[in-house]
């Protein structure tokens, strides 16, 4: 059996946390993860504070597990999704894209651990001070909204930088990614593309079909020239043109802005995989069939355990 | 000396002219993500001896020296 610190502050069986993807993880996604053993995640993406409140009762209405909620603190509607949060006491809240700090201590105070996605040790260090319980550090192998570091190399850097607990995400598809995540440091990972093709999870069939065929090579990343919005999906009609306009000689970042805007709930919500954007990390090459959320977390542990017990035959 | 400071380290971060950034600059303009902010902020830690966190409303030159500024004036 594996077991961190991670699974002993928030009481879950298994260390690892269900990405908080946008447009796809909902309550009920969350509820079986964490049903399974794992911590699921509910994302707020741009969403307003009642559908957050409804997605929150829903899982608890599935699941008496820790559930986590995540607030994408570039949306409009993130001081309100924070404050039902805070309301509706969800074990965990993790955040994104931004500085958590604002809300750090009204959600300590509700009793809700904060655990803030970062990408540079920057990042990690104001985390911490700011008194998170743990940061995860994604490398930009993973899907959707990414920095500029890998998950290797990410990873030990921050845990040299910070004594709180390191998640590591990006590029984790199996036990053999979180066992070399556990040997970089990291207390636990954050997987979301395989959670994406899990049977509770309610994205288009499109969408998840384009996961499951999608190769090695598969993935692009669009919104790389001038920073802010880069975003790592499945390479289509929409990644083409987008990256064809932004290294067009006149294009700004003010052209670009707007590209994007409504093209994930196109892919996830209405299945269309050519002009939608079908966000998903670099490891949809590894993820091939569907399974519940049960056969996942119970296949990828026990392929952990495997990998680690097996690497004792490296030390002579 | 801290609108100067913070100019000139912009001028270096984004490979531009400080002749052409203005207090009205954006941030987004100069291509400054959340990630180069917080990487800014640190820097801005260590020259004022203050703590720093930066948040999106702070989008452009003027407003991160006026609040650079306010929290220097405190240390």
């Amino acid at each position: 059996m594996i077991t961190s610190p991670i699974c002993d502050m928030l009481g879950i069986p298994y260390p690892v946390f269900q990405g908080g993807m946008a447009w796809i993880a909902d309550g009920k996604l969350a509820a079986a993860v964490s049903n399974a053993g794992g911590l699921g995640i509910i994302s707020a993406m741009n969403a307003n504070a009642e559908y957050v409140r409804e997605q929150i009762r829903l899982a608890k209405s599935l699941t008496d597990k820790p559930f986590g909620v995540n607030i994408m603190l570039m949306s409009p509607f993130a001081a309100d999704c924070a404050k039902v949060c805070a309301e509706e006491k969800p074990a965990v809240v993790t955040t994104g894209a931004g500085s958590a700090a604002p809300y750090i201590q009204m959600w300590k105070d509700a009793g809700i651990k904060v655990v803030p996605v970062i990408a540079s040790v920057a990042m990690a260090k104001q985390s911490e001070r700011a008194g998170a319980d743990a940061v995860i550090a994604e490398g930009q192998e993973s899907g959707g909204h990414i920095g500029e570091l890998t998950t290797m190399a990410l990873v030990p850097q921050v845990v040299d930088a910070v004594k709180i607990p390191v998640l590591a995400a990006g590029g984790i598809g199996d036990g053999r990614g979180i066992a070399a995540a556990l040997m970089l440091g990291a207390k636990g990972v954050q997987m979301g593309t395989r959670f994406l093709v899990a049977k509770e999870c309610g994205v288009h069939q499109n969408y998840k079909d384009m996961v499951l065929s999608a190769k090695d090579i598969s993935t692009q990343v669009t919104g790389r020239r001038f920073g802010g919005n880069t975003c790592r999906g499945i390479k289509n009609s929409f990644t083409r043109n987008f990256v064809k306009m932004e290294y067009a000689p006149d294009a700004t970042p003010g052209s670009v802005a707007d590209l994007g805007a409504g093209s994930l709930r196109k892919a996830a919500v209405d299945g269309d995989v050519k002009e939608g954007s079908v966000l998903a990390g670099q490891i949809a090459g590894m993820v091939s069939r569907e399974q519940t959320c049960e056969e996942i977390l119970t296949e990828i542990m026990q392929e952990t355990e495997a990998c680690l017990k097996g690497a004792a035959a490296w030390v002579k | 000396m801290v609108k100067e400071k913070i100019i000139a380290m912009l001028a270096e971060a984004t490979d531009t002219d400080a002749s052409e950034i203005t207090l009205e600059t954006k941030f987004a303009d100069l291509g400054i993500d959340s990630l180069d902010m917080t990487e800014m902020a640190m820097d801005l830690e260590d020259e004022f001896g203050i703590e720093f966190t930066p948040s999106p409303e702070l989008n452009t030159v003027g407003k991160l020296i006026e609040a650079v500024e306010k929290l220097a004036a405190e240390a």
